[in-house]
């Protein structure tokens, strides 16, 4: 009896075992999707302050003299080693629609900023196309002037006291309103609706501590170029994106589902950046801009550029000198 | 069950445990012992020659069908996605003359890819590696969907396909190359590893084999005192196929081992070499794109570029003359595009890049990458082949083993034989 037991206790062992063995299938693989994000993006954690305005009017510049022809740069000035080098070195931005894009299908960088340089290139060669384009991150335009690797930056740069304190600027030549563009639909109608959400914005620029101004419950996320804020808010990586409406309208203008929202959270006047020190220079660049302002080019070149995305003409900013 | 003391089971046991005792001692008992003890010393010398021999032939075997393959696999499949990305990069810079032939070169590219993905999988030697193939399978689906998304928004002129485009790249760059680099690693030091296993010496079949001379030559010492005779003809050739069989293994391992060296020297380590040179190449041509698309201040993906280079000449050294000529025409090439862009000629920077006329930059790369692949393909065969000549000395072993130790032990119980039965 106990041997039967014993038996059937160790066949029922073995089955059991048996069964074990034969049913447990091999290891499978399983991994998740593969993250995506854009190089260099990051969450900002500790912010710049935002800018004070502590240097007086920050749009006030050098009252232009009379503007030489295109033969007869004054000898010894920067104009002259420029004119003596044979192109004139300008920072643009290769990613930011209508003001500094590069056209896919022809290569070459276009815009408004681009333009305004053309024009500044053309009172020193009579040329336009005696010009080199550097593109430049915004962080680094301060760097590039300082260094001498450009003579000038034309590239969406807003004036602001801070950065006064490092390069020098011209004359206001365009003004932009910070406002905040998210997908159509979305509960976002104000920068107030921003708590708990994630904000994209262009590191190095005004946008940032502005933004954190307004509203502290928020995460900021830092990407290099503006049409990756679009490519994060298209893939669901960020909520929202907060800078230049001007900016905001090119990024719209690449994807219809997207919508500017709020008020303006403040306004941004755009100058050209020269090296500090170069006031012979300073001087002449507005020159020009007051040239372009007078005859027509700039509207002309608003059209050309800004009319689609931002509607009709305001008219270009009038210049305030501080002498 | 339990055998109580004194029952007559346990006597008779004692009986006969006592009865073998006072046998062993007589001269016939002697005979017995000897004849025992020498035939399973031989099988068991030839049954653990044979198996660690066979052990050998199966990794010989493993390294051919299965491992080899793999870490060529890994290879391409790095090479190949590597290359996906420089052809996206280029059709991207190249803007509206995208031509049919560089979106042929991607597509290329990824179908290679995902051809090395298969096989790679398919030789996959354990759950983590199919785990990070699975990954890098993953990666290069994600990695097309971007790429895609940029070209259609390239289509329609908008600056954000160049983000998309970035996004693909950083992809590529920072997660599935560094994945299938890892991956063809490991498996290059696992041939290695057993090819180093291979041609080492069977140290416990040459114990046994020498163990066992020892006993026929111990034995034939005792037979020689407890018979008068001098020789036992069965022990002595025991002893000489026990002698003859070490000195076959030793020999075929030795000359295996030799085919192993060469194949390593050779094969594995040029192969080795030149998979990073390739993926070298591949990350200075990425280099020189960039600074084209980035198009902003070019010293730092200069140095980036002459570091790559750099190394690259160093994986070549003095072996690979015609590659290393590439190399430097593809610098020279490089060097008229850098000049062009400084003096800002970007237009003709960039067709110089792109170039497929023999001065320009691309087609010195494409140069460099089909003679490294050549090169590559004649180390793989270097490789493959004396693995195999190395097997080809070891195959006849385990039987020659097997057959030769049984025949001793045969010969050792025929030889002991007439001795025994003089008793009978």
């Amino acid at each position: 009896m106990r041997i039967r037991v014993v038996t059937l206790l160790i066949g029922v062992a073995l089955a059991v075992a048996g069964c074990n063995g034969a049913a447990t299938p091999p290891p499978t693989v399983t991994i998740f999707p593969a993250p995506v994000r854009p190089a260099g993006a990051q969450d900002i954690t500790t912010m710049p302050e935002p800018p004070k305005d502590d240097c007086g009017d920050r749009e006030a510049s050098l009252r232009p003299g009379p503007l030489p022809s295109p033969g007869a740069m004054p000898a010894g000035s920067t104009m002259a080693e420029i004119k003596a080098r044979g192109r004139l070195i300008v920072g643009v931005d290769q990613s930011t629609y209508y003001f500094g894009y590069r056209d896919p299908s022809s290569v070459e960088i276009k815009g408004f900023d681009v333009d305004i340089a053309r024009e500044i290139a053309r009172s020193i060669f009579g040329d336009p196309d005696r010009i080199e384009l550097q593109v430049v991150d915004a962080l680094k335009r301060e760097d590039v002037l300082e260094s001498g690797q450009v003579d000038l930056v034309v590239r969406t740069y807003s004036i602001t006291c801070d950065r006064k304190k490092e390069v020098d600027f011209s004359t206001t030549y365009f003004y932009a309103n910070q406002r905040i563009l998210v997908a159509k639909g979305s509960q976002i109608h104000s920068a107030a609706d921003l708590v708990g959400k994630r904000v994209c914005a262009v590191s190095g620029t005004t946008s940032l501590p502005r933004l954190k101004a307004v509203n502290p419950d928020l995460t900021v996320v830092g990407v290099a170029n503006w049409t990756d804020c679009l490519l994060m808010l298209q893939q669901g990586q960020v909520d929202a994106i907060s800078t230049d409406d001007a900016v905001l309208a090119g990024l719209a203008y690449q994807d219809p589902n997207m919508e500017l929202v709020g008020d303006s959270l403040g306004i941004e006047p755009y100058g050209v950046g020269i090296k500090k020190g170069n006031d012979d220079l300073v001087r002449f660049v507005n020159g020009v801009l007051a040239q372009i302002r007078e005859d027509g080019t700039w509207n002309q070149l608003y059209d050309r550029w800004l009319l689609t995305i931002l509607g009709p003409s305001p008219g270009p900013p009038a210049p305030r000198y501080q002498d | 069950m339990v055998i109580a003391v004194g029952t007559p089971l346990a006597l008779d046991a004692r009986a006969s445990r006592a009865w073998v005792r006072r046998f062993a001692r007589t001269t016939p008992g002697v005979v017995v012992v000897i004849a025992v003890v020498v035939a399973a010393a031989c099988i068991l010398a030839g049954l653990v020659s044979a198996a660690a021999v066979n052990s050998r032939i199966a990794e010989q075997k493993a390294v051919l069908d299965h491992s080899e393959p793999f870490a060529y696999a890994a290879q391409n499949l790095y090479a190949a996605s590597s290359a996906a990305d420089a052809a996206a990069a280029t059709a991207f810079l190249s803007g509206g003359n995208q031509t049919p032939l560089m979106r042929a070169r991607y597509q290329q590219a990824l179908a290679a890819a995902t051809s090395a993905l298969a096989n790679a999988t398919a030789g996959a030697p354990d759950i983590d590696t199919r785990k990070a193939l699975a990954e890098v399978s993953a990666q290069l689906t994600t990695y097309a969907g971007l790429v895609e998304a940029a070209r259609a928004n390239n289509v329609q002129i908008f600056p954000l396909g160049s983000s998309y485009l970035r996004e693909a790249s950083s992809l590529m760059q920072t997660q599935l190359l560094p994945g299938a680099e890892k991956v063809y690693a490991t498996d290059l030091a696992r041939v290695d590893q057993a090819q180093r296993r291979i041609g080492s010496l069977p140290k416990v079949s040459l114990a046994l084999l020498v163990l066992a001379t020892l006993a026929i030559v111990v034995s034939s010492v005792v037979m020689a005192r407890r018979t008068n005779r001098q020789f036992n003809l069965g022990l002595i050739a025991a002893g000489v196929v026990a002698v003859l069989m070490g000195a076959c293994i030793v020999g075929a391992v030795h000359l295996a081992a030799g085919e192993m060296e060469r194949g390593r020297t050779e094969g594995t380590e040029k192969f080795g070499r030149l998979g990073e040179a390739r993926i070298l190449a591949q990350q200075a041509r990425t280099d020189e794109i960039l600074q084209l698309i980035t198009r902003g201040d070019i010293t730092a993906s200069e140095q980036s570029f002459n570091g790559h280079i750099d190394k690259l000449r160093e994986r070549l050294g003095t072996s690979w003359p015609a590659a290393t000529e590439a190399v430097n025409k593809w610098v020279a090439a490089h060097r008229e595009q850098v000049d062009a862009y400084q003096a800002n000629d970007y237009l003709g920077a960039v067709a110089q890049a792109l170039g497929t006329d023999p001065g320009a930059s691309g087609a010195q790369f494409a140069v460099v990458g089909s003679t490294l692949t050549d090169a590559l393909e004649q180390a793989r065969t270097t490789m493959r082949d004396h693995t195999s000549d190395a097997g080809a000395y070891l195959v006849w072993i385990p039987s020659a083993a097997l057959v030769l130790m049984t025949a001793a032990a045969v010969a050792v119980v025929i030889g002991l034989w007439p001795r025994l039965k003089e008793f009978l």
